[in-house]
């Protein structure tokens, strides 16, 4: 027997009619998870509502209720965790207010994963840049010229003074 | 509405501000910790017309007004006669004739590159030039034993005192031209074929009667002043101009003395330890021949009419040197060419865009690498010579940003592979 999955919502939504409602009124009937999948339903959409619009726009409420997955009715961890603390306690959880926004925890989790993946690629690609700069990998010794040499050469070739290499500090320089 | 449901999301705000915040401090982090170009040397385009003029020396030694026609001048005949004496170009060349004057203006500058190996001098030189990042200014102590040893001690004129140690360099055997401010023979031989010398009379430098000679273009624009001491034919003190008739350099002695020497710079015991020359004179052309045998593309001439008219091999601890001097007499590159590439950190340069290309610039000196060879350019010319010489060579292109991408990734797995 296979449970109604997304219907479920269609169910609960009243969006069915005909033979599927007939056919989903007989699963329900015999099958427990389906019914307090739909009874946890209704009463997600009434906590909604009561929520005087906040969040209550149908993109919220198909979202909340496409959590149950592909996988069949079986609610998310979150939805079976107030579903158990209401029927053990027998009223709504406290800071119910807040949690139809924070329902959303695979979709921040998609988030968290998304900004993960790009942190990793544009980290690796900066890293990647920034590496390939520079000198290139062609081979023979890195030089960093002898100034001191050159500049000697340099004016005794042309007849004038050497000049001090000016990439080395002057050593003893302006003493206080 | 967009900003009221990323407010309700803060988680996703967070790492949208994490995606672009992060990468770019690791990009800051990588460029600052990494590229060579970019730290020691902060990258910026210089423009090359814009180089502060060299600082300004003493303007005593301003020439003195033309004489004129000297046979109608009893004092300016005088000095034609003793023109006639100390170049042996007879005076009436200079009375008007442009070629007597051009004659007599050569004749005085081989005297002096004459005058500046055989005459005992020493004092104080101040050598100010413009260079491709700004203007280099340095103080130099100049002891000079006639027809024999020269030491010299200069430093930067912004850090003194300084303790650089003295150089002592020995003529004896004529091997290297000796000279003041580029006056040597060589170079005069050189500026016949370029430039038009002309005497243009007296004048003083230094509190001194000289002789002013005037090197002009075949356009007629000035490209130098030379004052030769009247007494002992040395130069005192040179002028370099460009093309817009910009002053590019100014060498001059700010404090001089002929005859009886006294303690050269660094101590008596300079005076008898030159220093043996590391390098081996190279015929030039063949010079050349070999080392374009050997496919390091090499040219004969440079922008600027700068031609090939010396040449030595030196080696380093990084292989060996090749020196190949350039001049038109008056401008003068020395390019240093070796196998290798630049290393990743160029202490004490400036990373400089010229021409479009990345060199680095520290003094005037530039140096770049190109095709498996490393160009390091001293040059005594004017920028826009510099410019034209640093296109004319060969440059590694900076690579595309795939190329980059890829030689950058394979660094990094190169970094991360436990095998390599």
């Amino acid at each position: 027997m296979s449970h109604l999955g997304e219907q479920i919502s269609a169910l609960v939504d009243g969006e069915l009619s005909g033979a599927d409602l007939d056919r989903a009124n007989a699963h329900l009937a015999m099958c427990e998870p389906c019914r307090a999948e739909a009874a946890a339903l209704r009463a997600l959409k009434r906590e909604l509502r009561a929520l005087a619009g906040r969040d209550t726009d149908d993109e919220l409420t198909r979202r909340l209720l496409a959590m149950a997955g592909p996988g069949g009715p079986v609610p998310s961890r979150r939805l079976r965790r107030e579903q158990y603390g209401r029927e053990r306690l027998g009223r709504t959880p406290r800071g119910g207010r807040s949690w139809p926004g924070r329902a959303s925890t695979p979709a921040r989790g998609r988030y968290v994963l998304w900004s993960a993946v790009s942190l990793v690629v544009v980290g690796i690609g900066t890293a990647a840049f920034s590496m390939g700069g520079g000198a290139t990998s062609e081979p023979g010794p890195k030089i960093t010229p002898q100034l001191e040499m050159f500049s000697v050469e340099h004016a005794l070739t042309f007849g004038d003074v050497p000049f001090p290499d000016p990439t080395q500090p002057a050593t003893g320089a302006a003493k206080p | 509405m967009l900003a009221m449901s990323l407010l309700r999301r803060p988680g996703l705000v967070l790492s949208a501000a994490m995606t672009i915040t992060v990468p770019g401090v690791l990009a800051v982090l990588a460029v600052l910790g990494h590229e060579h170009t970019a730290l020691e040397a902060h990258t910026e385009a210089v423009s090359l017309g814009s180089s502060a003029p060299p600082a300004s020396l003493p303007a005593e030694a301003q020439p003195a007004a033309l004489p004129t026609a000297p046979a109608e001048n009893p004092e300016a005949a005088r000095e034609a006669a003793e023109m006639e004496k100390i170049s042996g170009v007879r005076a009436a060349a200079y009375s008007g004739a442009t070629d007597g004057q051009q004659a007599l203006g050569m004749r005085l500058l081989g005297k002096s590159a004459s005058a500046g190996l055989a005459t005992s001098y020493q004092g104080v030189e101040l050598i100010a030039q413009s260079s491709l990042n700004g203007a280099v200014t340095m103080i130099s102590d100049v002891w000079h034993r006639g027809g024999g040893l020269t030491v010299t001690q200069t430093s930067d004129a912004a850090m003194l005192p300084s303790s650089n140690q003295p150089y002592v360099s020995y003529d004896v055997d004529n091997r290297t031209p000796e000279g003041v401010f580029g006056v040597t023979k060589t170079l005069v031989a050189l500026l016949g074929t370029h430039y038009d010398a002309l005497y243009q009379g007296t004048g003083s430098a230094l509190g001194r009667p000289a002789l002013i000679v005037e090197l002009r273009r075949a356009d007629g624009s000035m490209a130098a002043r030379f004052w030769l001491d009247k007494r002992t034919m040395v130069p005192l003190r040179r002028d370099v101009y460009d093309t817009s008739a910009r002053l590019i350099s100014e060498d001059a002695f700010v404090q001089v003395q002929f005859g009886a020497l006294t303690t050269p710079p660094g101590g008596a015991q300079t005076a008898s330890a030159p220093a043996p020359s590391a390098w081996a004179r190279a015929a030039p052309a063949s010079l050349l021949a070999k080392l374009n045998g050997a496919g390091w593309r090499l040219p004969a001439a440079l922008p600027g009419g700068l031609s090939l008219y010396a040449a030595a091999r030196g080696s380093t601890g990084a292989g060996e040197v090749a020196d190949l001097g350039y001049s038109d007499g008056l401008s003068v590159v020395s390019l240093f060419v070796q196998r290798g590439t630049l290393a990743l950190k160029m202490t004490g340069w400036q990373a400089v865009t010229v021409s479009g290309h990345l060199v680095y610039v520290a003094g005037h000196s530039i140096t770049w690498a190109g095709r498996g060879l490393v160009y390091t350019m001293i040059a005594d010319a004017p920028p826009q010579t510099v410019q034209e010489v640093v296109a004319s060579l060969p440059q590694n292109a900076p690579p595309g940003f795939l190329v980059r991408m890829g030689r950058g990734l394979d660094r990094l797995a190169a970094l991360v592979n436990p095998f390599g």
